[in-house]
């Protein structure tokens, strides 16, 4: 445990990267207690497009509702919009392009096919379509984004595998006798770990920036509901005369991305097998 | 023309522009002008399209015979120089100016028009502007496919037409519209389909190219029927759906006239330059919160008329409009000095409403509208605190434009928010209401009224202009007491020029129906002598 | 080797076609015909007319004759004509196809030409102030929406600076090129240079580099001979995905930029619900992605002698 510990200290990207996924996280499930105003039902339109002040930290919108508040309660939409899109996006990639890689012949070709049709319809259009089909709302936001955006990470993974099938630790696992799901899930799967991190976490910025595209479709979270996206596509042609409407949800965003991208490189850096092994 | 010169500098100072010493009209140089709504144009073929946005490029290469004319507010004869009526009001002889050419060099005759007019009819071109000329004695019938031609049109000599009406009707307001041109026979049915990327005309403007979804280069057509226009030698019209990138090209002076969204318009106002540079417009739209009178609660015309008294709709249009609208005094628009009693803010007014009519706990209603900014879902989420001070709650349902229009046409909602054309004829523009037009048709609502029926009956009837006005406003404020919307605003059209574009006017109609021909520019413009 | 390319060009055939089948479905699904939509939304056009687009459109007939009839013009090459313009889908879809090629290469070019140094030089000084650079603009490039980014530039160089147009083709010269490239190829750029890093890191700590570094190789030849190499697998995989993901996702881009392009093409199409257009919009862009992708992989071989190709 100690150990642990230890490496931790070494790591400040993980310890950086987690206090800044945890402030998010704690504004989600805090924010009740944080926000100052209700986040819809608060609008006074005598106060509306105010600049951020002492009464209101991130300044007003045009309804005259506080940016901060809605800032607040945008990281339970953002996040969960984010973070359950891409574990299904993830989920699904992994598995297809580890079984495509590694068991290869007709498998491989199903599964790349499926991907490259997958990776060729644009995502947006897809999710637009899906959504038309589902009908709006923040549940189907959800399935429509985790099954739009799998298929890179499953060219990646297969990729990898591909790669890493004949490297020396596969073989000599392989001549140890392993079977094929266990090599897959002990020698493969955590040196391919990396990428597919490094890909999730950016893709929680993929996801969030698309909710925003279809809220601004009339697709997403319906408003007055305060996503991060929409608020920042609404705002869009106010980004000279009143910055600040967009530009608080945008930081939240990069500060939402940036905190798990750090955290992801952090914990690659713990989860890969060869610094364990070196020790370093 | 020197009266039309006279014309138009009365109007720029009407307009509130310090022009200086009336200055002499100066030919030459490029004009750019921008086409704002949505996508690319679609296609330069007046029949074969509907929309504002391809209009915008199509009135500067065709003309129609009637022209909108903004200081009258009324259409007046184009390629017709003179329209005699009989009494009855059913046959109209149309005299045609005999110097209209046609881009190739040939002279336009009463073939042509003939022709056109049957080819709108025609099923197989599917025209929009069917509806403007179906009032055509037989007209009908070559729509349903039982007639050839139009028995209706006569032609007397190659310059002489004679139009027989089914009914009377001011057959000005059917033939100035854009998707009623006159085109050219000849070169139509010799290029089908290729007609509408490359287009022959009548008008001040020929055509150069069309780059997709970015641009559209116009030249002048030194041949055109009146000898002093076009004033410029050329004319670019950008494509540019997205406010904000219009607002920075305006700004960057790449834009020489620019229409002003909400977002904007407060800048541009505290802008020492810009500022004196503006004309705004109440257009004939009409921005309203429609009530699906299926739905139970919105059969109570008191419900109706307190969610009417309990929206401050003034401070909506000032603060989250930035006051680029007009209020609203029911659906007929300022042109025509309706008469009805607009709607107060009034809560308590309200309140005691909802209560005799049985619904002071309130109720829910979903309103379904795009995500447009001054007639979208935007709206509504700021009269959704007022509602709940009565009671009722509002849920949104955003929607991009085709979904919503066939909800709308199916009667698929409770509410809807949208943007009706209000004109520029009053009569059409009240029909939509009227209990012969389906909701398919545009009565969403599903408004039933046999007095406000009667009342336009009679004024369709009336051939005295000013006694078929007073029927009509009439009419309006009735469906004003009644309700049937949540009366919002006009819009307030805004177009802002740099300060050597001249004979920008106030367009009611259309803000971005400006006949370019008209506009010059003096040597200040960097394209002053761009060809 | 061949071999395999004929394989794989013989599988573009399937996918097209199942590719096709999906999105007709799901456009036909969609609320609204283009009929609702030949007036825009700023002018209603009536009942009767209507009916009379819909009857020449074809949309009275049933699903699955239309999709009969849509795939045997395919078959000769024919995309249809549109609804609403009224113009042939080749003709229409061809003139838009080079804008965005342009676009994307220009912009693959900033992403490709600045984000791979920049992941590689970040991965070999780990914790470096350059690392911690690259990986905050790198996640700046991402979270920024491009309608903001694209509004900011245009606003910088075209006002504030005035030597760039803010919009327009102008014949597709740099000058109205760089700024939509910019705009589009920043997010990739931090990808790439995201990826790059990670996949750099990965092979630095591979048993072979650390072989090489205790038979005495110069850290300079190590990184050129073989992390360079190694990375290159993962690289081109991104790299190539990305140009060909690029291609469908020019839509805010080219309609920021008025750029002359498919995408803001196919998005028009389907808000117009004109489905001629978009099926061929998407066509194009599949073709171009497929053969793009073919060429990444057999890139591999190249590049990765340890992938074989059956």
């Amino acid at each position: 445990m100690s150990d642990f510990f230890k490496k931790l200290r070494r790591r400040p990207s993980l310890v950086i990267g987690g206090l800044l996924t945890s402030l998010v996280i704690g504004m989600a499930v805090f924010a009740p207690w944080l926000a100052p105003y209700d986040p819809v039902d608060f609008a006074d339109l005598m106060v509306s497009e105010e600049p951020p002040s002492a009464q209101f930290w991130f300044g007003t919108d045009n309804y005259g509702r506080d940016i901060f508040s809605r800032v607040i309660y945008g990281s339970r939409i953002s996040l969960a919009v984010g973070l359950l899109s891409q574990v299904i996006n993830t989920f699904i990639g992994v598995i297809l392009g580890l079984t495509a890689g590694y068991f290869g012949k007709w498998w491989d070709d199903l599964v790349m096919g499926v991907t490259n049709i997958m990776l060729t319809i644009p995502a947006l259009i897809f999710a637009l379509a899906i959504m038309a089909l589902l009908g709006p709302g923040l549940l189907n936001v959800f399935i429509a984004l985790g099954l739009t955006n799998w298929s890179y990470t499953c060219r990646i993974t297969r990729s990898q595998v591909l790669s890493s099938r004949s490297l020396d630790y596969v073989t000599a696992a392989r001549a140890l006798g392993y079977g094929r799901a266990r090599i897959m899930l002990t020698q493969i799967l955590p040196n391919i770990t990396g990428p597919i991190l490094v890909i999730a976490t950016l893709g929680v910025a993929y996801a969030i920036l698309l909710e925003a595209s279809l809220s601004f479709l009339g697709l997403g979270a319906q408003p007055p509901t305060p996503s991060w996206g929409a608020m920042l596509a609404t705002a869009r042609e106010q980004l000279f005369t009143a910055p600040w409407i967009s530009i608080f949800p945008g930081l939240a965003i990069f500060i939402t991305v940036m905190g798990l991208n750090l955290f992801g490189d952090g914990l690659r850096d713990i989860l890969d097998p060869h610094l364990t092994r070196q020790g370093k | 023309m020197k009266r039309l010169c006279f014309l138009l500098a009365g109007l720029l100072v009407l307009a509130g522009v310090t022009a200086g010493p009336s200055l002499a009209a100066r030919a030459g140089g490029t004009l750019v002008s921008m086409a704002p709504y949505g996508g690319d144009i679609g296609t330069l073929d007046p029949h074969k399209t509907a929309r504002t946005q391809d209009a915008l490029v199509i009135k500067n290469i065709h003309r129609s015979i009637y022209k909108w004319n903004p200081a009258a507010n009324k259409p007046t004869p184009d390629l017709a120089e003179k329209v005699d009526v009989s009494k009855d009001g059913l046959v109209w002889t149309l005299h045609f100016r005999r110097n209209v050419k046609f881009h190739n060099g040939r002279t336009m005759t009463v073939d042509d028009v003939i022709w056109s007019l049957n080819r709108i009819m025609n099923p197989k071109t599917a025209a929009s502007g069917a509806r403007y000329i179906r009032v055509i004695k037989g007209a009908k019938a070559v729509e349903e496919g039982k007639a050839d031609h139009i028995s209706g049109l006569k032609k007397i000599d190659d310059y002489t037409l004679q139009i027989t009406l089914a009914e009377p009707v001011d057959l000005a307001y059917s033939l100035y519209d854009p998707n009623v041109a006159i085109l050219p026979r000849d070169v139509v049915e010799k290029m089908g389909d290729d007609f509408g990327t490359n287009p022959v005309g009548n008008g001040p403007y020929k055509f150069v190219k069309w780059v997709r979804g970015s641009e559209v280069v116009l030249q002048k057509f030194p041949d055109f029927y009146l000898k002093d226009r076009p004033y410029t030698d050329k004319l670019v019209i950008k494509i540019m759906g997205e406010g904000a990138a219009r607002d920075i090209a305006f700004r960057a002076k790449e834009l020489d006239m620019t229409i002003v969204g909400a977002a904007q318009y407060p800048q541009y106002q505290k802008d020492p330059v810009i500022s004196k540079h503006m004309v705004e417009v109440a257009e004939m739209y009409t921005r309203l919160m429609v009530f699906n009178l299926d739905y139970k609660p919105f059969q109570n015309k008191k419900v109706r008329q307190a969610i009417n008294y309990a929206i401050d709709s003034d401070l909506i249009i000032r603060k989250l409009l930035k006051g680029k609208a007009f209020p609203c005094k029911g659906f007929l628009p300022p042109a025509f000095k309706p008469t009805a009693k607009a709607y107060t803010y009034d809560p308590a007014k309200a309140k005691a409403l909802m209560k005799e009519a049985g619904y002071e706990k309130g109720f829910t209603f979903e309103c379904i509208g795009t995500a447009n900014k001054s007639w979208g879902v935007g709206v509504v989420e700021a009269i959704m605190p007022y509602l709940k001070k009565i009671n009722i709650t509002v849920k949104i349902q955003q929607m991009e434009g085709a979904a919503m229009a066939a909800r709308a046409k199916a009667g698929d909602f409770q509410a809807l928010i949208w943007s009706l054309d209000s004109g520029p004829d009053p009569l059409v523009a009240l029909m939509r209401w009227s209990s012969s037009n389906p909701r398919s048709s545009g009565n969403y609502a599903n408004y039933h009224n046999p007095a406000y029926d009667k009342l336009l009956t009679e004024a369709a009837r009336q051939r005295d202009p000013a006694k078929k006005m007073a029927l009509l406003r009439q009419a309006d404020a009735m469906l004003c007491d009644d309700a049937p919307v949540w009366f919002f605003n006009y819009n307030k059209a805004i177009m802002a020029y740099q300060p050597w574009v001249h004979g920008v006017q106030p367009v009611a109609v259309e803000m971005m129906y400006q006949d370019l021909m008209d506009i010059w520019i003096d040597d200040s413009s960097p394209r002053a002598n761009e060809k | 080797m061949l071999a395999y390319a004929l394989r794989r060009l013989l599988q573009f055939i399937p996918t097209i076609f199942v590719i096709t089948l999906i999105m007709f479905l799901l456009l036909n699904v969609l609320p609204g015909d283009a009929t609702l939509m030949a007036g825009g939304l700023r002018k209603e056009v009536d009942a009767k007319v209507m009916e009379t687009m819909r009857r020449q459109f074809g949309l009275d007939k049933p699903l699955y004759q239309r999709y009969l009839l849509y795939v045997k013009d395919l078959v000769t090459g024919d995309l249809g004509v549109s609804f609403l313009r009224r113009e042939k889908v080749n003709r229409l879809v061809g003139q838009r196809v080079w804008p965005t090629l342009k676009l994307a290469i220009m912009a693959m070019a900033i992403a490709v030409g600045v984000g791979i140094p920049l992941g590689f030089f970040s991965a070999l000084r780990q914790g470096s102030l350059l690392d911690t650079a690259s990986m905050v603009g790198a996640v700046s490039g991402v979270s920024i929406p491009q309608f903001w980014l694209g509004l900011l530039l245009m606003y910088f160089f075209s006002v504030v600076l005035r030597i760039l147009p803010t919009t327009g083709y102008g014949g597709g010269d740099l000058k109205h090129l760089l700024l939509p490239a910019v705009t589009l190829g920043v997010g990739y750029m931090a990808l790439l240079a995201r990826t790059t890093r990670a996949a750099v890191v990965e092979v630095l700590t591979a048993d072979y580099i650390r072989t090489a570094h205790a038979k005495g190789l110069s850290e300079l030849r190590i990184n050129r001979k073989h992390v360079l190499r190694n990375t290159m697998v993962l690289v081109l995989t991104t790299a190539g995905l990305q140009f060909g993901a690029l291609m469908g996702q020019t839509v805010i881009v080219e309609k920021l930029f008025s750029w002359p392009g498919i995408g803001s093409l196919l998005v028009d199409s389907i808000f117009q619900r004109d489905i001629p257009v978009t099926q061929g919009c998407i066509l194009v862009i599949i073709v171009v992605f497929l053969v793009v992708n073919l060429a990444v992989d057999l890139l591999y071989a190249a590049i990765d002698p340890r992938i074989e190709y059956k």
